[in-house]
């Protein structure tokens, strides 16, 4: 492999790790934000039913 | 509801445009601006990266240091919570590094990996704190793992000195370095050409950093709300 290949490979590899990281904290927020919203949901028919 | 207007998430899409502008400019500065190194030509491009990572990771444990210290003080959850989700980026970020490293040094000193001081506390390093992540996730008595992570997050950290000393310490084949140095100044070591594109993409770094810290810290804070509601309700 050439100079330009390792540099390509170093380059390539913390791209593809840190797009493949947000991507899965991404999904990792979105999950935990619709269940919360679920579960506020929830509690506020709880609630609303309550009074 | 959280809504698409909220301030907060505002400022995240903000810090995640800002990070995703100074990346792209420090990819174009350190592969096409930045003049290849005299004795290592186009491999040292890859320090652009392998610098950033471990200054990036540094920063990231000494949140875990204080996270954790403030946590065993004050048993405030927030502090738990940004220890936890600096220790994750952490660790993040130093594998990122090691594999930057070894890259770098298979054409510079013909080999992937050397049980050299500085690589070998890098690799404790990167243990130390995986270790931290699965402890968290062994034991059930959710401040019993907090605790106990807390502990071993301070006792980390003291890695860090001996990695930064660990080429004056002992004979290894890893440099001396060439910016964190007390008998020069960095301009006086490096050239301003590569200097700048190391400044370009620490930047970059940092700011993405800080927008993954903001995401990853969001997800504890909404798995506790979840957590705290779902014991409410008796589910």
């Amino acid at each position: 492999m050439g100079s330009w290949g390792f540099v390509w490979l170093a380059y390539g590899i913390v791209c593809g790790a840190l797009v493949l990281y947000w991507w899965l904290l991404k999904r990792r927020y979105r999950d935990a934000e619709a269940e919360l919203n679920r579960l506020r949901s929830l509690e506020a028919a709880g609630s609303h039913d309550k009074r | 509801m959280v809504s698409s207007t909220n301030p907060a998430k505002q400022r995240k899409g903000i810090l995640g445009a800002l990070a995703s502008i100074a990346v792209v400019i420090g990819l174009y500065w350190n592969l096409v601006v930045a003049p290849p190194d005299a004795y290592q030509g186009e491999v040292q491009r890859i320090m652009y990266l392998h610098l950033p990572s471990i200054l990036t990771a540094y920063l990231s444990y000494f949140l875990v240091f204080i996270g954790s210290g403030m946590y065993l003080w004050k048993r405030e959850k927030k502090d738990d919570l940004l220890a936890h989700a600096a220790a994750e980026l952490g660790v993040l970020f130093t594998a990122l590094t090691i594999v930057e490293g070894s890259i770098w040094g298979k054409p510079t000193w013909g080999v992937w990996w050397t049980w050299d001081a500085r690589l070998t506390l890098t690799a404790i390093l990167l243990l130390i704190y995986a270790g931290y992540l699965m402890l968290r996730s062994l034991i059930d008595d959710e401040q019993r793992a907090a605790s106990a992570a807390a502990i071993l997050g301070i006792v980390g950290f003291l890695d860090i000195p001996l990695i930064h000393m660990s080429v004056y310490w002992w004979r290894t084949l890893h440099q001396p370095p060439s910016i964190l140095r007390p008998d020069k100044k960095p301009w006086e070591n490096v050239h301003p050409s590569m200097l700048t594109a190391l400044a370009i993409s620490f930047a970059g770094f940092l700011l993405l950093y800080f927008y993954l810290l903001s995401l990853r810290y969001r997800v504890g804070e909404m798995r506790q709300e979840i957590k705290a509601l779902r014991l409410e309700r008796g589910l």
